[in-house]
């Protein structure tokens, strides 16, 4: 699914330039649950980038789905990110003046699929992440968990082959966090490969696996043998106490 | 993307900003209506201009001394006879009278004041076309026999006379006595032609009582296109008969109104085109905004890309909105400028003129501005880095 030989990127911003991150090699199969760790400056949102063809490398190659992005130009990145790969933020990064609805049907509009199919679509993965009750409501009078599951439903509704979750829960308050946390054991269950990046060993211990970053360098490549269970609480369904406080 | 869908979200943004996109797209209101009301009346002007010259005949032509040749008038540059001849010469030539003018005192029976005394053969009539209220024209046997007779305008007639039917009282022209024979009807002429008192009277006459010279000819052709030749062959014959090559000069209402149409176009360009560096300004209050728009806008720029949007969907995105926001303004610019340029009609009496491809040059020309000014700040997003755009707030 993800191959990643000798990849790097070095930052040539003035004079000395700064290896951001240094001969990864590493692949990643279809249906893992990866979760990246490591101290700021570590690189592990220089990785993120390049997964998520939001950036290039300055050496080395990646694979994903059988193409070498490394090739690929800025158009056709564009149409990888929009096909093969569902983004998920700290900041949750809705458009705020669109309701959930049409936030989740975005992907979709880059992607040529007709409105009747889009409103199809975007309702079954608002209805998958349990916002079924809140399509017409913008971010702004949604809850912090809830506007992060609208951004898993945007992320996914492509069906895309990976969903890249940079600090999914850093907003969050433990509990919303817990929901998000089992949202994607649920999709991992369902055969969704996913890589999260986080700096808390308590978020990273969901995922099966742990890769550790420090200086630019994997440094470890750890496995969890039994990944804690995200209790899996009214989801899908009706939320009680639906209005938390959004972090900013 | 989808083209609906950037004008939806186009849509949304100028709403969620309207005081902002109002003031924006005002440049552009002012501009398109004020270049609509200027060509609507420019226009409006030109078609009234041209049907009062066409009331007064396309088809007539003077012929006068050619002054440029810097010789000083002798009073024998036209003869009496010369109308006659040229008449029976130049088939084209339906109608040509000798015209002589000067002011003099006029007496009737209720005052005197002075007009303008017209010597004129009968053939006048037919060239001006004049509408007369009551009695006749004098005839050419009138013109033949040097009878007194006068024929005076309707407001110098009541001037005269009063409301009473004036023909067949007597009338004193610089101590000599006339019969009023007929009264010219007041014409609806709008641009005031014809509106100073006049009296016409036979050219004979008129040398008798004032100087014997002709001042010069007035004349029509059959037709309109016959106007040119009528007139070349007229002064062909003059110069032949006074062997004075290069002494006439002769004028057609056809030329006239061809520089009259040209004047009135290049006048309304000219104030079109001061009109439209309004319209300079206002496109330079989009593109602004829009840069404005772009930087606020950049974390949705990060998000749209990462997302998927191609950076030409993120160009025509903002292309859009910046088209949207000047067709707006160009729009209720229309509406203001049609308006306005009725109201003025009205207030003028003339008659309402906008045409549709002024309305359909404005809307493009709106969205030109749109496309123009917009594509500086819709390159500026679209170049953005995903990355960068993502992070800022």
């Amino acid at each position: 699914m993800i191959e990643l030989k000798g990849l790097g990127k070095t930052y040539s911003q003035g004079v000395h330039p700064v290896v951001a991150l240094e001969n990864v090699t590493l692949s990643i199969g279809p249906g893992e649950f990866v979760a990246v760790m490591g101290p700021s400056g570590s690189g592990k949102s220089t990785l993120m980038n390049l997964l998520g063809c939001l950036d290039t490398a300055t050496s080395g190659s990646y694979i994903l789905d059988g193409v070498d992005v490394t090739r690929l130009g800025d158009g056709e990145l564009a149409a990888v990110r929009n096909k093969k790969i569902g983004f998920v933020f700290q900041a949750f990064n809705l458009l705020p003046r669109m309701t959930a609805l049409r936030n989740v049907e975005l992907p979709m509009l880059y992607a040529g699929v007709t409105p009747g199919e889009r409103r199809e679509r975007a309702l079954k993965a608002l209805e998958v992440v349990g916002l079924a009750a809140r399509v017409h409501h913008r971010p702004s009078q949604l809850s912090g968990g809830q506007v992060q599951r609208v951004a898993i439903a945007r992320a996914m509704v492509n069906q895309p082959v990976i969903l890249l979750a940079d600090e999914p829960t850093g907003n969050l308050d433990s509990r919303s966090g817990g929901e998000i946390m089992s949202i994607f054991q649920e999709l991992n269950r369902k055969g969704a490969t996913i890589v999260l990046v986080t700096h808390e060993r308590e978020i990273a211990l969901h995922a099966s696996r742990i890769l550790h970053f420090r200086d630019g360098r994997l440094t470890d490549d750890e496995k969890n043998q039994a990944p804690h269970q995200a209790a899996l609480i009214s989801v899908p369904g009706p939320q009680p106490d639906s209005r938390e406080v959004a972090s900013p | 993307m989808n083209m609906l869908e950037s004008i939806r979200v186009a849509l949304e943004g100028i709403a969620a900003n309207k005081l902002r996109s109002f003031l924006t797209t005002l440049g552009i209101v002012i501009g398109i209506a004020a270049v609509i009301a200027v060509v609507a009346v420019g226009q409006a002007g030109r078609a009234l201009l041209m049907s009062e010259m066409e009331k007064v005949g396309t088809n007539i032509f003077a012929v006068m001394v050619n002054w440029r040749s810097g010789e000083s008038f002798t009073g024998r540059e036209f003869a009496l006879q010369d109308a006659e001849i040229i008449k029976s010469r130049v088939p084209e030539v339906s109608h040509l009278s000798p015209l002589s003018s000067t002011v003099a005192d006029v007496r009737g029976t209720r005052k005197n004041r002075s007009a303008q005394v017209f010597g004129a053969s009968g053939d006048l009539v037919h060239i001006r076309k004049f509408n007369l209220k009551s009695g006749h024209f004098f005839s050419a046997e009138d013109d033949q026999g040097r009878r007194r007779v006068a024929v005076l305008d309707q407001e110098l007639a009541e001037d005269l006379f009063g409301r009473a039917d004036p023909v067949g009282q007597k009338l004193v022209i610089k101590n000599t006595p006339f019969l009023v024979v007929g009264v010219i009807a007041k014409g609806d002429s709008v641009l005031g032609f014809g509106e100073s008192p006049k009296i016409y009277i036979p050219v004979q006459v008129w040398q008798y009582i004032f100087s014997p010279y002709v001042s010069y000819l007035e004349g029509s052709a059959a037709s309109r296109e016959q106007v040119d030749t009528a007139l070349s062959q007229t002064i062909k014959v003059l110069e032949r008969r006074h062997q004075a090559a290069g002494r006439y000069n002769g004028v057609s209402m056809e030329q006239q109104m061809q520089t009259a149409n040209k004047v009135t176009g290049v006048m309304t360009l000219v104030i079109s085109a001061i009109a439209g560096i309004s319209l300079l300004v206002g496109g330079i209050g989009v593109m602004n905004i829009m840069l404005v728009s772009v930087t606020e806008r950049t974390r949705e720029i990060g998000i749209r890309m990462a997302l998927g949007a191609r950076r030409r969907d993120i160009l025509v995105q903002f292309l859009i909105e910046a088209v949207v926001l000047c067709l707006l303004g160009g729009i209720i610019g229309m509406s203001l400028g049609i308006g306005g340029a009725l109201l003025i009609a009205k207030l003028a009496k003339w008659p309402p003129l906008v045409s549709w491809w002024t309305v359909l040059v404005a809307f493009a020309f709106s969205a030109a501005i749109g496309v123009f000014f917009g594509i500086l700040p819709a390159n500026k997003a679209a170049r953005l880095n995903p990355i960068e755009a993502l992070r800022r707030d």
